[in-house]
This record gives C-alpha cells, sequence and structure tokens, in this order.
C-alpha cells in the first residue's frame, strides 16, 4: 500500500488529477516527490507538503487529507484511493471504475461526470454532490456514490446513470436529473426541480414544486429489487422502501417522466 | 493625480510602485470587479496572465445564471428596441426587472412594426405585486415553483382554472411576446425554466427571453465576450498555471478571500460600484472612479469613461458595446488617468522585476 503523509497544511489548492495508484505505479520515490500538484505560479511539488512512500501496489492512501486537496481520484481507472481527512472539490469527478473512500468531508461537485467506481464520503458533501459541473452535460454518469453524512443543495443536478445514497440531501436535490437514483433518509425544499426522468426516494421531503402530482402507492417489483441492492449498501435507506410509498410524477413542467417516493 | 498608500496622499508612481511590491509578493492575487470600459478589462486580463492570478467580475452571481443556463438548455433572445417595437404581450418575472430603465419604455407604448403592429400591449406580471400589470400572478411558493407551474400548463401537463392558466392563454394567443426577467434574482435554474417556456411557446406563436438587469447595472456584458476572445473562457479564470483554467467555484473571490487562498486583491471599478466586504479582508489595491483614501491599501482614482475619460462600454439601450466620449465640461480633474494606463504601467513594472515573471 502506496502512501502520502501529510506534513503542513498546503500553502495553495493542490490539484490531484494526476495522482493515483496507477500514476505512481513506475515512479521512483523522487520523481513521485517531484510531481507538480500546485496551482498558483509559484507552484507546489508532492513532496513539498507529503512524506511519500511508494510499494508499486494499487492503493494509495493519503494519510491526513486537507480541504483544498482537488480532483482526488478524479478520473480514476482502477485501483482503490483511501483518504484519512477532508478533500476539496470534484473528488471522484469523471471516474470509470475503483474506489474511493473519504473518512472525513468532501468539497463541491464530488462524483460529478463519473462513469463506474464506487465513491464512499463518510462525512458530509459539499453542494452539487453527484452534480454536473459548469457546462457539462450531466452529473453522476454510471457511478455509485455514497454519503453517509449530509450533502449541500443540487444533490444529483443533472445526475444521468448510477446511484446517489445520502443521508440529509439539502435543496433542489436530483434537480433537473436525466436519469438514474437517488435515496436519500431527507431532501430540502424542491426537491426534483426540473427533473425529466429518474428516481428519487425519500423519507422526509422540504417544499415540494406544485408541478408534482401524487400518482398514489404501488407495489412495484422494481421497488423491491432496488430495496434488495441498496440492503448490501445501507440498511437505513433499504429500510425506506420497507415501508409504504407514495410516488409523485414529475416535473410536469419538464418530460414528467421522473419520480419521487416518499416513505409514509 | 489624486492617489494613495496606506492613506497617505501620494504621486502615481509611488501607488504604481506599491502596487506591484504588493502583486509581486502575491502567491494567488485575485483582479475582481472589472466594472471598467474594454480596454482596461483587457489591460486586465493581462496583468492576471503577468501575475499568474485569478479574474472574477462584479455581477458573476447573475453572469453565471444566464451563462450556465445558456451552456446547457441554450436560448432564444430578443434586443431591448425589438422588445419595445413589436411585443404585443410583455410577460415581466419577479420584481427586479420593473425597476429597469427599458420597462420605462416598454409602459405607455403599443408595438409599431411587425406582425402585432398596431395592436395593444399587455403587460402580465409574474411574481411580483405591481399594478402597472394588465393581469399579475403571484407567486407564494417562490419564482422558480411559479415558473414551474406556468411551464407545466403551457406545455399541458397541468390544467385547472388557476390564474397560470389564464396567463398561459394570454402568452399562446399573443402575436409576440417577450420574457422579461433579471437572472441575479431569479437564479440559474430560473433562467433554464424561462428559457424552456420560451422555446414550446414558440410551438403556437413566436416568443423570446431577455435579460435586463434591476437597479444595479454593471459591465459584465463586456467582460464575457472579452473574456471569451482573451481566454477563450466565461470571465471567471484563473492564470496560475499559465494557461487559462475556467472554474466558477475555485475562482469565485468572495471564496477566496473567505478561504485564505487569496492573499492580494485588485479591485477594478472604474464605473463606479459598490465595493465588497471582503476587500476589507486582504491586502488590496483599488482602481477606482470614484476614490477615497481608505478604500484599500492603495488607492489609485481613474477616469470615468463616458465622463472624465473615452471608454467602450455595454450599452443597455442597444445592448450591444459603444464608445462613450468623455462629457465636456465635466468637474472631474482633466489629468485623471485611464484605468487601462494605470494596470499597463503596473503590467510593465511588474515585468522588469526578475523575480515576478510568469
Amino acid at each position: 500500500m502506496s502512501t502520502l503523509t501529510l506534513r503542513e497544511a498546503p500553502p495553495e489548492r493542490l490539484d490531484f488529477l494526476s495522482i493515483s495508484p496507477l500514476s505512481l505505479k513506475g515512479l521512483s520515490q523522487g520523481e513521485a516527490e517531484r510531481l507538480e500538484v500546485g496551482t498558483s505560479r509559484r507552484g507546489v511539488r508532492l513532496g513539498d507538503c507529503f512524506a511519500v512512500s511508494l510499494d508499486g501496489s494499487d492503493t494509495l492512501t493519503i494519510e491526513g487529507g486537507h480541504e483544498r486537496l482537488d480532483h482526488v481520484g478524479a478520473s480514476l481507472s482502477d485501483g482503490a484511493i483511501r483518504v484519512v481527512g477532508d478533500v476539496g472539490q470534484r473528488c471522484g469527478a469523471g471516474m470509470a471504475a475503483g474506489t474511493v473512500t473519504v473518512t472525513g468531508n468532501a468539497g463541491p461537485y464530488a462524483g460529478s461526470g463519473a462513469t463506474g467506481g464506487t465513491i464512499t464520503i463518510e462525512g458530509d458533501a459539499g453542494d452539487f454532490a453527484g452534480g454536473a459541473v459548469y457546462a457539462a452535460k450531466a452529473g453522476l454518469d454510471g457511478a455509485t456514490l455514497i454519503v453517509h453524512g449530509n450533502a449541500g443543495d443540487h444533490c444529483g443536478d443533472r445526475m444521468r446513470r448510477g446511484l446517489i445514497l445520502v443521508g440529509r440531501a439539502g435543496a433542489h436535490a436530483g434537480s433537473r436529473m436525466i436519469a438514474g437514483t437517488i435515496a436519500a433518509l431527507e431532501v430540502g425544499d424542491l426537491p426534483g426541480f426540473g427533473m425529466r426522468r429518474g428516481t428519487l426516494v425519500t423519507g422526509k421531503h422540504g417544499a415540494l414544486s406544485p408541478t408534482f402530482v401524487e400518482t398514489g402507492s404501488h407495489d412495484l417489483v422494481f421497488m423491491r429489487l432496488l430495496a434488495k441492492q441498496l440492503r448490501s449498501l445501507s440498511e437505513a435507506h433499504a429500510d425506506l422502501l420497507a415501508k409504504p410509498l407514495r410516488r409523485y410524477s414529475g416535473d410536469l413542467a419538464t418530460l414528467a417522466k421522473g419520480e419521487i417516493w416518499v416513505s409514509a | 493625480m489624486p492617489a494613495w498608500v496606506k492613506g497617505a496622499a501620494t504621486d502615481i508612481d509611488a501607488a504604481i510602485g506599491a502596487a506591484a511590491d504588493l502583486l509581486g509578493a502575491a502567491r494567488m492575487p485575485v483582479i475582481a470587479g472589472l466594472n471598467a470600459e474594454v480596454s482596461a478589462i483587457r489591460a486586465a486580463f493581462d496583468l492576471a496572465g503577468r501575475v499568474g492570478g485569478s479574474l472574477d467580475t462584479d455581477g458573476a452571481a447573475g453572469t453565471y445564471a444566464e451563462l450556465g443556463a445558456l451552456s446547457r438548455v441554450g436560448a432564444m433572445t430578443s434586443t431591448p428596441a425589438e422588445v419595445v417595437g413589436r411585443a404585443d404581450a410583455v410577460l415581466v418575472v419577479g420584481a427586479n426587472p420593473w425597476t429597469s430603465e427599458l420597462m420605462g419604455r416598454v409602459v405607455g407604448s403599443a408595438p409599431s412594426r411587425g406582425r402585432a403592429a398596431g395592436a395593444e400591449r399587455s403587460l402580465l406580471a409574474l411574481g411580483a405585486p405591481t399594478n402597472r400589470a394588465s393581469f399579475a400572478v403571484p407567486a407564494e411558493g417562490g419564482v422558480l415553483s411559479a415558473l414551474a407551474q406556468l411551464r407545466a400548463h403551457v406545455r399541458g401537463h397541468l390544467a385547472d382554472d388557476s390564474p397560470f392558466a389564464e396567463l398561459s392563454k394570454r402568452l399562446t394567443s399573443s402575436l409576440y411576446a417577450a420574457v422579461l426577467y433579471d437572472p441575479a434574482e431569479i437564479g440559474e435554474m430560473g433562467v433554464e425554466t424561462i428559457q424552456g417556456l420560451v422555446v414550446d411557446l414558440n410551438d403556437t406563436t413566436r416568443v423570446f427571453s431577455l435579460a435586463v438587469p434591476g437597479q444595479t447595472v454593471n459591465q459584465d456584458r463586456a467582460v464575457v465576450p472579452v473574456s471569451a476572445w482573451t481566454t477563450g473562457q466565461a470571465p471567471r479564470v484563473g492564470l496560475g498555471r499559465r494557461v487559462p483554467e475556467h472554474d466558477p467555484w475555485r475562482f469565485d473571490a468572495a471564496r477566496q478571500v473567505a478561504a485564505g487562498e487569496a492573499d492580494a486583491a485588485l479591485w477594478l471599478a472604474s464605473v463606479p460600484a459598490p465595493r465588497p466586504d471582503w476587500l476589507t479582508k486582504v491586502p488590496s489595491i483599488a482602481l477606482v472612479g470614484e476614490a477615497s483614501a481608505d478604500a484599500a491599501q492603495v488607492v489609485i482614482a481613474v477616469g470615468v469613461p463616458g465622463r472624465d475619460v473615452g471608454g467602450v462600454l455595454w450599452n443597455e439601450t442597444r445592448g450591444a458595446l459603444t464608445y462613450w466620449p468623455p462629457r465636456s465640461g465635466g468637474s472631474a480633474p482633466a489629468d485623471l488617468p485611464t484605468a487601462a494606463s494605470v494596470l499597463e504601467r503596473l503590467t510593465k513594472s511588474l515585468a522588469a522585476r526578475s523575480g515576478t515573471v510568469c
């Protein structure tokens, strides 16, 4: 297991796009320490902030995270990254496979555009968790994003595929969703605003847009299959589906093929 | 030529020297405001390239609400002259557009050309109590919900006898409708809903949207094209890694200062604008049209474009960039420098210092 141990707080935002188990594999310790990760004109090299210990394995542990570490696990295609501490924006953005685990909090845009793999945030996530960055076509796009704590506003914004599991999400969860599934114990105001398709399952919600209409309670095979899948990830989320659910269809302002399931 | 360093009056050379010291020593300087004429905005981008700084604008909230929706769903837009000349129905969304200069021309006139020429103009309001509208629909659950409800009626997904049904009927039966909104007031999702609404309405009639600022007018509409032709990106770019990186979250100046990432700031407002609170929390330089000694650590008074000096500014009335000559007989001192000339001197002075070459 390769390890990067934080020695001091980074003086500027660091870009970890090029730091992955795969990219460190063929490097000597000196070469890895000289990797440029800074974002200002002064620049910061990996060895300036981190003690580097490499063993060529496909597992990388970052001991001591920081909210200035951007792009941790972004574009990951293989292997596992574990961060003991916080990360900055776009954690796991655009990743295709592998796992990213963060024991602390994550900044905004976690899992944005991720097409595969699993991202687990054990603390809280910022705004747009699983949401789309500026001008991107889609947010989460096939990966699995698990947030044990709370997520900020716009969780799953423009999500296209995949699964988001979150404790409490802020306002506009699942806004402009294209497709995919979000399960949240609780969501804030106007969930699913402008959603075209997709499924949002929640225990409790804030103000619902008048463009969602109740379509009754249903006992669907799909929900039982979903419960089975969720059970392996989170008991609390699977329990949401064990209760009778009310279904709301919307958003009628758009395609209206989305649905919000609320446990009664 | 008024200039101050730490509150003490000085000459412009000393002030530029102090500003160069401040920017030269910074790790991540931000250049914010950009409420200025085109030549000064260009000079600000050059300076940002020299010092590896990032840029942010005064009206970024509204600009990104507009650009975010544009990048995703596109836009069908009109111009102020077309709205005044052709629209027989004007839907005003929210409260801010009512305070705009354009509303003065829309109220009390009628369409004079196009397919609605000679018809009466009806003013429709959504989400703002006003007695100037012929039909007003309140937005009890907020403007976003109201817009969604209206769009659902227009699409035929909702049908009832609510005021939204009547508003939908009035819009679809118009010959040329315009939807006015302030992007800063309704946000990106509001703008996106309006653009979708406009597209839906164009199935039956002609409808266009027009973003109008409320009372707070800024030069963001000038910054966006300058930024696009200089960097290929929208305004919030950083040049710390020598290539323009666009990131609306990372290069939000207020966030950068609050997070302790920015260690110097240059506030450019040759067109007078209120200073943000965060400016006092970081060593700062102010290039401002309305200068006072306490505006920042280094303050340089520059000519206000269209008053003291000539300059190209965004012309809200014409919806274009136009040249504004200096006003003759102005009371300001005639020797005020242009913001562009100060920024160019600052850039040259930094380029001459070997330690800060980018």
